[in-house]
């Protein structure tokens, strides 16, 4: 039985006899052709006569050009109505009255089976049969294992057909929604392991395939003492011996090209070192002839301390800060008196015990300014000997020991602008931070060297190192698995590889993001830091294409055929009418070409 | 295009006359041979002299040695009958194919007229259709320009009833020159073959086109007949066309065949060719001037 997604079948008929016939009348009342004027018709006549009835293509021609003109305006009508071919009854012979379809989005889904369509592929036009095959009135509910439920239960086919096309694997996830009363066919390839309960219509689109895979990759300090990097490296060969090619490169540079001659189910375990002060991008890849999942080929790393932070130091009396630059190699400062800075290429500033004139273009730590008023901090009184009571958690304060400074005095004013994250037992901001959106952030200390023992205090080189690295660099989190993630409150956008943004979802403060692919990615938080972080696959149970949980001897999941069988009609009909077109484009150019 | 020649250009046509393969008795003196005797100023025989006899025509050295009278005879020259015989059918409309034919019959008319020779123009379609006799002496070419510039192109082409029109009218036998694209259904030859059995010398000129050898379009045409009108709905193919432009290369050799094969001079007058050309060489080579 045919159904139709745009229209009842009726309408549809209509429309294609209405196609076809203007097609044929389009075709009847064809242009006049120009007129030429010619001394005589004698010798067309006589060319024509003798020629006339040798030609068979000649005769049939005209026929033919409208059969196909006919045929296109059929196919392009029969597109645009979307027929379906009602599929078989869901389960027990009787069509269920609403049905829940859940898709399994693990990432293994999207392995390529040998009909050359993945197994996403082949579950959505499962999913589209089973809609279609739903019955007259009955319910049909749309879920993936990943983004939970996807369409509430309908009875429109157009609405279900139309949340099939947005459909994307997004991860394992956690299971599907309840739908009270309905009947739920799960649609996996049983990579993923999850309890199936027994009134689950299992579909499977398991098929066995050979991939090669990275299955682990990470960069992590040396553990020799060196100030080196060490990336590891593991691709699994999973099905059959073949050759993998493995590449390792950071940035433009190639660090590794090799051929692996890989047995079966061999792993092979690859450790490199990175030296510092190169690019902080690093990429694997591999290549392998029997590959059906491409999203595990590659792997990526982002060396955060690859490059030594910039700062500038701004002041006429900065001596006491070189010591801290000396014994900190990831941070290389330079020294400026405030009347020759000039904003360049660093990554944070410095202003000790003076201020820009107007708004800093960088982020800034400012060390007992006089007054800042581009964040609307003025000079306030004194409070003497204030005691560093409350503090708020925060980076900046994370591992700083507040009885270990000593302070005589410290400026009173606040600003609406700043937020103290440590103050005094009167409420006297000792440090406060600026997150504004429209402006670098900052970080102030009320107190200096001249009035505290800040220089000496043993909690200083932590507290600047804090400050320097929450002011030039954002906190994305370090590497992440494909798929739903959060990220800290701070992170006000992410962009893909390609600068992209990644639509995020806030879900209790903290945003969330569907990282899709691997790749270095980029999260910005407020104040206009930014940070990059690397998004892998890096899974076993993703890259193993031979395994599934549904090839047991007592697994009772319906195999599903190739879904090319079972994709949209109107598809094939386009294809027709484009092939068609082509046909008669060709008959034509056999006028006169022939 | 103008019908009007240069002066330079006519200098040249005074030179050149109409070569006539047969003698013809004219009716008027001129600077022609005929078959007769007569008073011409070149020797031609002797013959006995008879009572009556112009005694001014004897002999008289002949005389003294032969001691018989003999009478001096000389050839009679006269005029050449010339009928220039026009198509002025549908087929001819084509500007280009008009104005060579038009011209051609105004420079071999000119010709005529400056060696004496009595020329007629005909203008015929599917009969004669008009008859000039410019008289004598080529300071009468004037009205012959006139009559051209006035012709239009028009009507079917019937050549046969044109010859047969033209021989219902006793007329002196001369050259019959007949200056057309001889496109006609029936073909020319009958009509070809009644000038010839008339006793005339007949000359084709043969005016061609390239619009008639090649239908300029590809694809869809709607061809109108100049002729009839005739509407013919054709899908041109290059093959076609192909086949088209054979079909009339065997016309042309075809009547080029017919025209050696009965004693018929024929030239072809491509308009794509420059006109003095035509005149000066293909008409010379042709043997039809010298």
């Amino acid at each position: 039985m045919i159904t139709f997604g745009a229209m009842a079948g009726w309408q549809a008929g209509l429309l294609l006899l209405a196609a076809g016939g203007a097609a044929a009348a389009l075709f009847l009342l064809k242009v006049r052709p120009p007129r030429v004027r010619v001394p005589s018709l004698l010798f067309w006549t006589k060319v024509l006569d003798e020629r006339r009835e040798q030609t068979l293509w000649e005769r049939i021609r005209r026929a033919v050009s409208l059969a196909v003109t006919v045929l296109i305006a059929a196919a392009l009508a029969l597109a645009f109505v979307r027929p379906v071919r009602a599929a078989r009854p869901a389960a027990g012979g009787r069509p269920a009255t609403r049905m829940l379809i859940a898709i399994d989005s693990s990432w293994s889904m999207l392995a390529r089976t040998r009909s050359g369509e993945t197994r996403w592929q082949r579950a959505l036009a499962e999913a589209r049969r089973l809609a279609s095959g739903a019955g007259p009135g009955a319910e049909a509910a749309l879920a993936t294992t990943g983004d939970g439920l996807i369409e509430a239960p309908t009875s429109d086919l157009v609405v279900l057909d139309a949340a099939i096309d947005r459909l994307t694997p997004s991860g394992a996830g956690s299971g599907w929604p309840r739908v009270p009363g309905a009947t739920v066919h799960l649609i996996t390839d049983g990579a993923t392991s999850r309890p199936i309960p027994p009134d689950v219509v299992v579909h499977s689109v398991y098929e066995p395939a050979d991939n090669a895979g990275i299955t682990a990759f990470d960069v992590r300090p040396s553990l020799d003492g060196s100030s080196d990097d060490v990336g590891y490296v593991e691709v699994s060969n999973f099905g059959a011996a073949q050759q993998v090619h493995l590449t390792i490169s950071r940035g433009a540079a190639s660090i590794l090209d090799r051929r692996v001659d890989m047995g079966a189910d061999q792993l092979l375990h690859e450790i490199i070192r990175l030296p510092r002060g190169r690019a902080a991008d690093v990429r694997v890849h591999v290549e392998a002839r029997r590959d059906a999942l491409a999203l595990d080929d590659d792997a990526y790393a982002w060396i955060a301390d690859a490059r030594p932070l910039s700062v500038a130091v701004v002041g006429t009396d900065t001596a006491w800060l070189a010591p801290w630059f000396r014994a900190n190699p990831d941070v290389t400062g330079t020294f400026a008196r405030p009347d020759a800075y000039k904003p360049g290429s660093e990554d944070a500033v410095i202003f000790d015990r003076c201020a820009p004139a107007g708004s800093a273009a960088k982020p800034a730590l400012y060390i007992a300014p006089p007054a800042l008023p581009s964040l609307g901090l003025t000079a306030g009184p004194v409070e003497s000997k204030p005691k560093w009571t409350a503090s708020e958690p925060h980076p900046i304060l994370d591992g700083v020991d507040p009885l270990t400074f000593s302070i005589e005095r410290a400026r009173t004013g606040r600003s609406a602008a700043l937020t103290p994250v440590a103050q005094s037992a009167s409420g006297t901001p000792l440090v406060s931070i600026g997150t504004a959106p429209d402006r670098p952030r900052a970080v102030v200390l009320s107190f200096g060297p001249q009035d505290s023992n800040l220089a000496e205090a043993a909690a200083f080189p932590i507290l600047m190192g804090n400050a320097v690295d929450w002011l030039a660099k954002a906190s994305a989190g370090g590497t992440r698995r494909t798929g739903r993630t959060s990220f800290n409150a701070s992170i006000v956008r992410v962009e893909t590889p390609d600068g992209k943004d990644v639509p995020l979802l806030n879900l209790r403060g903290n945003p969330i993001a569907t990282l899709a692919r691997p790749g270095i990615y980029t999260a910005q938080a407020s104040g206009g830091a930014a940070a990059k972080f690397a998004v892998n696959v890096v899974d076993p149970d993703v890259s193993n294409l031979t395994r599934s949980a549904l090839t047991g001897k007592d697994s009772t999941a319906i195999a599903v055929a190739s879904g090319l069988a079972a994709r949209p009609w109107w598809m094939y009909l386009v294809v027709v009418a484009f092939a068609a077109a082509l046909a008669e484009w060709w008959t034509w150019l056999r006028r006169i070409t022939v | 295009m103008p019908l009007r020649f240069e002066d330079d250009f006519l200098r040249k046509l005074e030179y050149l006359h109409v070569v006539s393969r047969r003698e013809f008795a004219g009716q008027n003196r001129a600077d022609r041979r005929t078959p007769k005797r007569g008073r011409g100023i070149e020797f031609a025989d002797h013959r006995a002299y008879t009572p009556g006899d112009d005694f001014r025509l004897i002999d008289w050295k002949a005389y003294g040695r032969l001691n018989h009278l003999l009478v001096r005879l000389f050839d009679e020259e006269r005029d050449l009958p010339i009928y220039l015989i026009l198509d002025v059918s549908g087929s001819m409309a084509e500007p280009a194919k008009f104005d060579m034919a038009r011209r051609l019959a105004a420079a071999l008319c000119y010709i005529g007229l400056a060696h004496l020779d009595r020329m007629t123009l005909m203008t015929f379609s599917d009969g004669l259709v008009q008859e000039l006799s410019p008289g004598r002496g080529k300071g009468r070419i004037f009205r012959v320009f006139e009559q051209l510039e006035k012709m239009d192109a028009t009507g079917t082409t019937d050549l046969r009833a044109s010859c047969k029109e033209f021989a219902a009218r006793p007329r002196q036998t001369g050259l019959a020159v007949i200056i057309s694209d001889f496109l006609e259904a029936e073909g020319a030859d009958i009509g070809l073959k009644i000038l010839r059995t008339l006793g005339h010398d007949v000359f084709a000129v043969h005016v061609a086109s390239r619009a008639d050898r090649d239908p300029g379009a590809l694809g869809d045409v709607r061809f109108v007949d100049a002729e009839t009108g005739e509407l013919r709905e054709i899908e041109v193919t290059p093959r076609l066309a192909e086949a088209y432009g054979h079909a009339w290369d065997a016309h042309a050799l075809e009547l080029q065949r017919f025209c050696g094969r009965y004693g018929i001079g024929y030239v072809r007058a491509d308009v794509d060719r420059p006109f003095e050309e035509i005149v000066l060489k293909a008409f010379r080579q042709g043997r039809f001037l010298a």
